[in-house]
C-alpha cells in the first residue's frame, strides 16, 4: 500500500487530492527555485565571461597600440633623479666669469652584470684602462674583484671620457651625471672665492658644496633654487685683482717676502674690490695639506681677511684722529716727544732721532712712537678702547668669506695704560688687514663708518655712522698726504704721481719666543687716493720683506710695504678708471713734487 | 564513443580507463602547448640554451604534468573532503614563512622544503578557492546570501590575504582577494555584497594613499613608488619606471610581426630586467611580435573557454565551483602580468601562469589543473 492510497484511506479523496495539490505545488516551487538558481549561475558566468572579454579586449587593444607605436627612447633629459639646485655661477662687479659649474660624469660599473655578460675583469679592466688615461689597468682589475656589486670607475670623467668610456659598449658600466666647480680665473682670488666640492653623493647625482671662502659662506644663497643658476655677483674686480696679485709677487720676489697680501677697498661703501694673499694655490686644484711644503707655508690661508697681526704704527692714525675728535690736540699742537718712554721695565722709543718736541702732524708724518705714546696716555684706556670698538678694530669683520669669523684680533684682557700706550703705534693689538682697510676708509671717507662686504651695491653709509667728524677727517687726510708726498715722510716711496696717495707705514717685528725679533718684520702700508676725495684705501702688507739700499738692509715698511703700495695704485688706478690729476692741489703737494724731483 | 564519455552517474565509481577517456583532452593540450611556449622564451632569453631555465623548467612541467594526472585521476569527492585540510596546510605554511622563510627581492615569500623553494602563498591560491568551493558545496542555496553565512568565506579569505601582505607581497594578496570574491560571486552571493565590498575596497585604498609618509603607512614606500610610476613611468625611467619603460620599448621594437626568434635585442642585451620571470612575455613579444603574443593571448583565451564550458556543463556544486574559481584565478595572473608588461597596472611581482620561470607556480598550476580535469571527469549532468 503506497503513501497515497493510506492518505486516501485516512483522510477520503478530497484531502488526499488537496496534499497531493500541495505537494506538487511544492514540487514547482522548489524546481522554479532551482531553475532560478540555475539561471543566476548561467547569468553570473555570462557576467563574468564578459569581464573577461572586456579584460582581453584592454590587453589586446593596449598590446596592439604598443606594437604600431613607433619605438622610441626614454626620455634621458629627466634621467638622475630629481632635478638638482644649479649651483650658481659666480661673477665679479663687471660680470666676468669667476665660478662656472662644468657638466662632468661619473663612471661606475656593476661587475655581476658584466660578468653574467661574458667580460670578465681582466678584460674589463684592460678596455677601460685603454679608454681612461690616468686610471690604472691592475687598480680596475682588483676592483672588477668578484663578488663586487658595485665599483666606480672615474669620477669625475669629462664628457670625452664619458664617450670614451660609452662607446666601449660594455655591459654593467654607467654614467651619472655630475658637475664640477671651476674657477677659470685659476688662483687668481682664491682666497675669496674658496672652493666647492662634492657633498653627498648618489649614483646619479651628487650636489656640490662650499668648502671655504664666499663658497662657503654663501652656499645657501648660491645653491638657492630660487636663482635658478642666475649668476651671483661679488665685489671684486677680476682686473684689478690679477694687477695686484702681479703686484705683490714682483714685491715678494724683490724684497724676498715669505708672504704678502694686500686689499683695496671702495672707501665710500666698503665694498672689497681686490683681495689677495700669497702664497695662494689653485682652487681647481687644492693642495694637499698633509704635504710639509704646504703645512709650511699655508697657501691656503687667507692672510688679508683671516690672519691677525700686529699692523704697527699704521695704529697712529688711530690715535691721532681720537685726539683731535676729543679736541685734546690740534695738528698744529705741539707733543713732547723726548725719549725713551720709561713705563715699568719697559721703554719707549724712536727709531731714529726726533726733535725734542713735534707737531702732532709731524708725528705721524715722522711715525713717533714716543709722541703718540704721550697722545695715548692723554686719551686714556677706556676712550681708545672704545674708539678702537666703534672702528670694528675689536670683533671679527663681517666680511662674507668663512674665515673672516677666524679673524678676531688679539687685544689684552686688561688694557693697562702700558697697553695703551703700545696699542697706539700698533702693538699689542692684532687685527686683520681688512679691519685697517675698513677703518681707514671710515677715518678718510668724511667719518662716516664702513663695513667690508663682497656683496656689490652696499648702502654707502649714513650720518648715523659717523664715527668722526668730518673736520677731523679732513685733517687725517692732509696729515697722511704728507707722510707720503713730504721727503721727511715714512711713506714717500708710495708717491704716484697725479693720484694724490696718501697713507702711513707700519713696522711691527715679528713674535718670537718671549718678545719680538727685531731681524723679521711684517711691514704695512695703509692709505687712500686720491687723497683729497678718497676713492679707494688700498692696505699692503708683506712678511719679512727687506732690501738692500744705500749700503745697508733696510726691513721697514717705508722702504718695502710703501712703494709696493705705490706700484699697487699705478697699475690698478688707471684700470678702476681713475685719471691722474694734472697739478698739485695743495702746496703740501708741492713739497712733494719737490721730493718726486730727486727720486 | 558517446556511451564511453557519458557523464558519471551519481554515485558511480569509474574505471581507471574510463577516467583517461574522460579526460579533457583540450585543457590538457592547451596547457602544455603554452608551457611548450614557455620552454621556447626561456631558450631564447638564455641565448639559445637549455640552461639555466629552459632544461630545469621542462623538467619541473614533466613532473607537475605527471602530477596533474594522477590528482586528475582520484575522485573529485576525495579533493571535497580533503579541501578543508589543504586549506589548513597551505595556511600553516603561509603562517611558518612569517618564521622561516627565505627573503628574496626585498620580500620574504619562499619556504624551504628540503630541495624544494616553496611559495606557500601561491598554493594559498588554489586552497583558497578549494576550500571556498566546499564550503559553498556544503551550503544550503538558500543560505548563500545571509550575512552570518558570509562570515566563514570572509574569514578564509582574510587570514590568508592578512599574512600574505605582510610578507609583503601585495599583488598575491590582491589575487587572492579577486579569486576569493570570484568563488562567492560565482557561488551566489547577493550583488550588493559585492557593490559594498567594491566601496570598502575603494576606501581602504585611499586610506592606504593617505597614510603615506605617517607613522601609520600601510605600504611599503617601494610599493608606493610602483604605483606612483604605474600612473606615470616616465617620471623615473631610470628608477623605478625602468621596468615597464623598458618592456613597453621591447614591446614596441617587436611590432606587428616580431624581430624573429632570439633577436629581440631588449631582452637579449640585459635591458630587461626579470626578463625569464616575470616579464617573459614582453620577450615573446619583442621576438614574435603583436602577432605571436595575440596568439599566446588566444591560448589563454580558450583555456578560459574550456573552463567555463566544463563549468557550465557540470551540475555537481563543489566541481563546478571549483572549475569556475580555479579558472578565475588562472585568469587573474596573466590578466595582472600582461597588465603589467603592457603598461596598465602597477608592477606588482605576478608571474606568467606556465610560461615564467619558476617552480612553485608552475607546479601549483599544474595541480589546479588536475582539480579542474578531476571535476571534469567526475561531473555530473
Amino acid at each position: 500500500m503506497t503513501r497515497r492510497d493510506e492518505l486516501i484511506r485516512v483522510l477520503g479523496d478530497q484531502g488526499a487530492e488537496r496534499i497531493a495539490q500541495r505537494a506538487k505545488k511544492r514540487e514547482n516551487a522548489r524546481e522554479a527555485r532551482r531553475k532560478a538558481r540555475a539561471d543566476l549561475a548561467e547569468w553570473r558566468l555570462w557576467l563574468v565571461a564578459g569581464c573577461f572579454a572586456l579584460g582581453y579586449a584592454t590587453l589586446a587593444g593596449q598590446m596592439a597600440l604598443t606594437a604600431v607605436a613607433e619605438p622610441e627612447e626614454p626620455a634621458l633629459e629627466v634621467a638622475g633623479g630629481p632635478p638638482l639646485a644649479e649651483r650658481a655661477p659666480i661673477v665679479d662687479r663687471e660680470g666676468r666669469l669667476l665660478a662656472a659649474n662644468l657638466p662632468t660624469w661619473a663612471i661606475y660599473a656593476h661587475p655581476e652584470v658584466a660578468a653574467r655578460a661574458g667580460i670578465d675583469a681582466a678584460e674589463a679592466a684592460q678596455l677601460l684602462a685603454s679608454a681612461l688615461p690616468g686610471v690604472g689597468e691592475e687598480t680596475l682589475r682588483a676592483r672588477f674583484a668578484p663578488g663586487r656589486k658595485f665599483v666606480w670607475i672615474k669620477r669625475p670623467a669629462s664628457p670625452a671620457e664619458k664617450q670614451a668610456v660609452h662607446d666601449l659598449g660594455l655591459p654593467g658600466v654607467e654614467f651619472g651625471r655630475r658637475e664640477t666647480r671651476i674657477y677659470p680665473a685659476g688662483r687668481i682670488a682664491a682666497h675669496v672665492l674658496g672652493g666647492a666640492t662634492v657633498g653627498a653623493e648618489g649614483v646619479d647625482h651628487a650636489e656640490l658644496v662650499g668648502l671655504a671662502g664666499v663658497e662657503r659662506r654663501l652656499d645657501d644663497a648660491l645653491r638657492d633654487p630660487a636663482r635658478a643658476g642666475e649668476p651671483f655677483r661679488i665685489s671684486l674686480d677680476l682686473a684689478a685683482q690679477t694687477a695686484m696679485t702681479e703686484v705683490l709677487e714682483a714685491a715678494m720676489r724683490d724684497f724676498k717676502a715669505i708672504a704678502a697680501s694686500a686689499v683695496l677697498m671702495d672707501a665710500r661703501n666698503g665694498e672689497v674690490i681686490a683681495m689677495v694673499s700669497l702664497p695662494d694655490f689653485d682652487p681647481n686644484a687644492r693642495p694637499d695639506t698633509r704635504d710639509p711644503v704646504v703645512a709650511k707655508t699655508r697657501p691656503m690661508m687667507n692672510r688679508a681677511a683671516e690672519g691677525v697681526f700686529e699692523l704697527g704704527s699704521t695704529f697712529k692714525t688711530f690715535a691721532a684722529a681720537q685726539a683731535m675728535e676729543l679736541g685734546l690736540y690740534g695738528p698744529e699742537t705741539m707733543i713732547d716727544t723726548t725719549g725713551p718712554l720709561r713705563v715699568g721695565r719697559f721703554r719707549i722709543s724712536d727709531f731714529h732721532k726726533m726733535p725734542p718736541q713735534m707737531s702732532l702732524r709731524d708725528v705721524i708724518v715722522e711715525s713717533s712712537n714716543v709722541g703718540t705714546a704721550r697722545v695715548a696716555i692723554a686719551i686714556g684706556a677706556e676712550r681708545q678702547k672704545a674708539f678702537l670698538d666703534s672702528l670694528g678694530l675689536l670683533s671679527p669683520t663681517p666680511v662674507e668669506i668663512a674665515e673672516a669669523r677666524l679673524g678676531q684680533p688679539l687685544y689684552p684682557a686688561n688694557w693697562s695704560q702700558l697697553s695703551t700706550m703700545t696699542i697706539s703705534y700698533g702693538h699689542g693689538l692684532a687685527a686683520t688687514q681688512l679691519h685697517l682697510a675698513a677703518a681707514y676708509a671710515t677715518l678718510l671717507n668724511g667719518g662716516l663708518k664702513v663695513k667690508p662686504t663682497l656683496i656689490p651695491g652696499a648702502p654707502a653709509p649714513t650720518e648715523a655712522d659717523r664715527v668722526i667728524s668730518a673736520q677731523t677727517s679732513r685733517h687725517l687726510r692732509e696729515m697722511l698726504r704728507a707722510v707720503v708726498a713730504e721727503e721727511k715722510g715714512t711713506a714717500n716711496l708710495a708717491e704716484v704721481p697725479g693720484y694724490e696717495v696718501g697713507g702711513k707705514t707700519g713696522t711691527a717685528e715679528k713674535p718670537s719666543a718671549g718678545g719680538y725679533d727685531g731681524g723679521r718684520n711684517i711691514t704695512t702700508f695703509a692709505g687712500a687716493f686720491p687723497m683729497s676725495d678718497p676713492r679707494y684705501v688700498i692696505v699692503v702688507t708683506l712678511d719679512e720683506a727687506s732690501t738692500f739700499k744705500y749700503g745697508r738692509t733696510w726691513r721697514t715698511a717705508g722702504w718695502t710695504a710703501a712703494p709696493t703700495a705705490g706700484l699697487a695704485v699705478r697699475r690698478i688706478a688707471p684700470v678702476l678708471g681713475i685719471r691722474p690729476a694734472p697739478a698739485p692741489l695743495d702746496p703740501a703737494d708741492a713739497a712733494g713734487a719737490a721730493a718726486r724731483a730727486r727720486f | 564513443m558517446s556511451l564511453a564519455l557519458r557523464p558519471a552517474r551519481k554515485g558511480e565509481r569509474l574505471g581507471l580507463w574510463a577516467r583517461v577517456l574522460r579526460l579533457n583532452w583540450a585543457l590538457l593540450l592547451l596547457v602544455a602547448a603554452i608551457a611548450a611556449v614557455g620552454f621556447l622564451m626561456l631558450f631564447s632569453v638564455a641565448g639559445g640554451s637549455l640552461e639555466p631555465w629552459a632544461r630545469p623548467q621542462m623538467l619541473r612541467f614533466a613532473v607537475g604534468f605527471a602530477g596533474l594526472l594522477i590528482v586528475a585521476m582520484i575522485d573529485i569527492r576525495f579533493w571535497k573532503a580533503v579541501s578543508p585540510l589543504v586549506y589548513a596546510g597551505a595556511l600553516a605554511l603561509v603562517a611558518a614563512v612569517e618564521f622561516v622563510g627565505v627573503t628574496g627581492m626585498g620580500a620574504q615569500r619562499w619556504i624551504a622544503l628540503g630541495p624544494i623553494r616553496l611559495q606557500p602563498s601561491e598554493v594559498m591560491k588554489v586552497a583558497l578557492v578549494l576550500a571556498l568551493a566546499a564550503y559553498y558545496a556544503w551550503l544550503p542555496p538558500e543560505k548563500v546570501s545571509r550575512p552570518f553565512w558570509l562570515l566563514p568565506p570572509l574569514i578564509l579569505i582574510l587570514t590568508p590575504m592578512a599574512l600574505v601582505l605582510m610578507q609583503p607581497d601585495l599583488g598575491t594578496a590582491i589575487l587572492l582577494a579577486a579569486g576569493g570574491a570570484g568563488v562567492m560571486f560565482l557561488a551566489g552571493v547577493s550583488l550588493w555584497y559585492f557593490a559594498a565590498g567594491a566601496a570598502g575596497a575603494a576606501g581602504l585604498v585611499s586610506l592606504v594613499f593617505a597614510s603615506r609618509g605617517t607613522e601609520w603607512q600601510l605600504l611599503k614606500d617601494y610599493q608606493f613608488r610602483r604605483i606612483e610610476t604605474f600612473l606615470d613611468p616616465s617620471q623615473d625611467p631610470l628608477g623605478a619606471g625602468y621596468h615597464i619603460t623598458q618592456s613597453t620599448i621591447a614591446l614596441g621594437s617587436g611590432g606587428f610581426s616580431g624581430r624573429g626568434f632570439m633577436e629581440g635585442t631588449q631582452s637579449r642585451l640585459n635591458f630587461l630586467p626579470e626578463k625569464h620571470t616575470d616579464f617573459i612575455f614582453t620577450t615573446l613579444a619583442e621576438e614574435f611580435g603583436f602577432i605571436g603574443a595575440g596568439s599566446l593571448l588566444a591560448l589563454y583565451a580558450l583555456v578560459l573557454v574550456f573552463g567555463f564550458a566544463s563549468m557550465a556543463s557540470n551540475r555537481d556544486r563543489f566541481g563546478s565551483l571549483l572549475t569556475g574559481g580555479l579558472t578565475l584565478t588562472f585568469f587573474l595572473y596573466f590578466a595582472v602580468n600582461v597588465g603589467m608588461v603592457v603598461g596598465l597596472m602597477p608592477v606588482v611581482g605576478v608571474p606568467l601562469p606556465l610560461v615564467s620561470y619558476g617552480g612553485s607556480a608552475m607546479l601549483v598550476l599544474l595541480f589546479a589543473f588536475g582539480l579542474i580535469q578531476s571535476a571534469h571527469i567526475h561531473r555530473r549532468s
